[in-house]
């Protein structure tokens, strides 16, 4: 385990020194979540609910989103991409290391760095929304939503690094990484709430993994959800990560054989 | 002594898709793709023994680097058979991980960012080592490479010698009983290589490491290397000691001059074969031993500007070994 804990301290250490890209990726994320709230702040007016979401549950659920964002969707997929391309992969498959180990070691790195943002510039906006955020009283529910919020990162981590297996295959695999990322976001409710799409589709995107990376989670946090009914979400989910990083080992495995056949 | 590489019959094809030209080509290809396999390496047979340093040779393309690939384990071979310290490579165990190490001058391992020390402390971690191998092993490395002050600095800093002995301690922290060191003094300066040089020798005089070497600088591996294997197009050509080669396909060295007047090129012919002439510089192919006499007779009778002596590129003496096989 030393190994990871080192690897861990290191990516730390270097995601610290990249200041100027962390200040860029946290503005963006920040602008998003400016963005969104102003966009639902006008929408919702002066109703008393929108869409089943009160005032306080959607502006909640806006700023959720970006603790999200920084704790779900920082996997290093682009990373895996690039050192695939570029035959730095070699350097690792010749050390006696998990690269999937390595890689979450990293990822926590990245993501305890963005999460302490996040709570900061949360902190920031609930000051400013003046304390206008739905916050719930059952410890139950801060459980069940840290537990579905774990297993959320790592689905997207195992899923994210199955696309971007591709790159053994293709040199041409950040194309489809992204346009994955994005449909995931969009199909994971980062952008809105699915409850605004028809009943059909947000059917059948229930029918994916997507959702329980952020629509579930928030529902979770939101007491839209009964605790029975969250534990068999979490059950679900629990599932289809291990379907995933089934498939994701099983594509990597094959992956490395084929780099090992065609060369590096 | 016991083996530290054997191969029988090595052999790797690689697949490559082929695409016909054009924008046409491109879509046909998208949906049927057809691949034409070339053999990298062709049936080679060799034995290193431990602590042995030996310089792999060949020109580009020869399959050089597909065999250190194959001999770390990256690669899988298409048949033939290895092992490397008693393991099959490619089956990549942890323990013979640990007792090897590969080293491309032009890939790099340090994490960019962040000085090499950090690099230095997860290979600690990676590879198991105590704090007091670690470091016993780094002082030493330190020393050896004149490190220094560089470990503090960030990597991208770094001059690309600097980084390039980084790279070195990096690979060798760990003490590998396994060196694969595939064109280690490549883009260094003069007085760089000469120290890299330096450094892989007493690295295997103090370790008794096996160290296999590719390069493209003959320099390298004249000072280093008493055996040679030389591969063309996949197959094995030369084994044996280096003296013999040198001498068997290398029997001249290269003269050049700069003069500082219109020389006429057929007087030259007494001195050597006129290789070229244009602007005022003439290249020579001297035999070994005219080569002090054919130098002082040019600098006595012409008026030359500059005169460099050079030994005969590697890539050459590989050619003249393949016309002559």
């Amino acid at each position: 385990m030393k190994k990871y804990r080192v690897a861990y301290q290191i990516a730390l250490q270097e995601t610290l020194q990249r200041r100027s890209t962390l200040i860029m990726d946290r503005l963006g994320g920040f602008a998003v979540v400016v963005s969104l709230y102003s966009f639902w702040t006008a929408l919702i007016g002066d109703k008393a609910t929108f869409l089943g979401y009160t005032r306080a549950e959607m502006l909640t659920y806006v700023l959720a989103l970006n603790i999200l964002r920084s704790f779900v969707f920082t996997g290093r997929g682009w990373q895996l991409v690039g050192e695939i391309s570029s035959g730095r992969i070699s350097s690792y498959l010749i050390r006696p290391l998990s690269y999937h180990g390595y890689a979450l070691a990293l990822d926590l790195a990245q993501k305890t760095i963005h999460v302490a943002a996040s709570f900061f510039e949360v902190s920031l906006l609930a000051v400013c929304v003046r304390g206008e955020l739905f916050l719930p009283r059952d410890p139950a529910t801060w459980l069940l939503f840290s537990v579905a919020v774990l297993l959320s990162s790592l689905l997207f981590f195992f899923l994210e690094f199955m696309v971007s297996s591709l790159a053994f295959w293709t040199s041409e695999s950040g194309g489809p990484l992204f346009c994955f990322e994005l449909f995931l976001q969009f199909a994971a409710g980062a952008f809105f709430p699915l409850d605004v799409l028809p009943l059909g589709l947000r059917r059948a995107l229930e029918a994916t993994p997507f959702p329980y990376m952020v629509y579930f989670p928030v529902r979770i946090f939101l007491e839209k959800v009964p605790p029975f009914e969250a534990m068999g979400m979490l059950g679900m989910e629990a599932l289809w990560l291990m379907a995933v990083f089934t498939a994701a080992m099983m594509i990597w495995r094959r992956g490395v054989r084929s780099y090992a056949a065609e060369g590096g | 002594m016991a083996a530290a590489i054997e191969t029988k019959g090595l052999t790797k094809d690689y697949r490559s898709p082929l695409k016909e030209p054009g924008l046409w080509g491109g879509v046909k290809s998208l949906f049927d793709r057809k691949y034409k396999d070339t053999r990298a390496v062709d049936g080679v047979s060799f034995s290193i023994e431990e602590g042995e340093l030996v310089g792999f040779l060949g020109a580009n393309g020869a399959g050089k680097t597909t065999t250190l690939k194959m001999l770390s384990g990256l690669l899988t071979p298409t048949s033939g058979a290895a092992t490397a310290l008693g393991h099959v490579p490619w089956k990549r165990e942890p323990a013979f991980q640990r007792s090897i190490s590969l080293v491309m001058g032009q890939r790099s391992q340090l994490w960019w960012e962040i000085p090499a020390y950090e690099t230095f402390r997860l290979n600690q971690a990676i590879y198991g080592l105590s704090d007091a191998d670690f470091k016993k092993h780094l002082d030493e490395l330190v020393d050896l490479l004149e490190l220094g002050e560089h470990l503090s600095v960030p990597v991208k800093k770094l001059s690309l010698g600097q980084r390039m002995r980084c790279e070195l301690a990096a690979a060798l922290l760990h003490r590998p009983r396994l060196l694969l060191l595939d064109e280690p003094t490549i883009g260094l300066d003069v007085v760089m290589q000469k120290n890299v040089r330096e450094f892989i020798k007493a690295y295997n005089k103090r370790s008794g490491a096996t160290i296999m070497l590719t390069s493209h600088n003959m320099t390298d591996v004249v000072a280093l290397c008493r055996r040679v294997i030389v591969i063309e197009k996949g197959r094995l050509l030369y084994d044996g000691a280096l003296d013999r080669l040198v001498e068997r396909y290398a029997d001249h060295k290269i003269l050049r001059a700069r003069f500082t007047t219109d020389v006429e090129p057929g007087d030259l012919k007494g001195l050597g074969v006129v290789v070229k002439y244009e602007e005022r510089c003439v290249t020579l192919e001297v035999p070994r031993a005219k080569i002090a006499a054919s130098a002082a007779a040019l600098l006595r009778s012409y008026p030359v500007a500059d005169l460099n002596v050079e030994e005969v590129a590697i890539d050459d003496i590989v050619r003249r070994l393949f016309t002559h096989a």
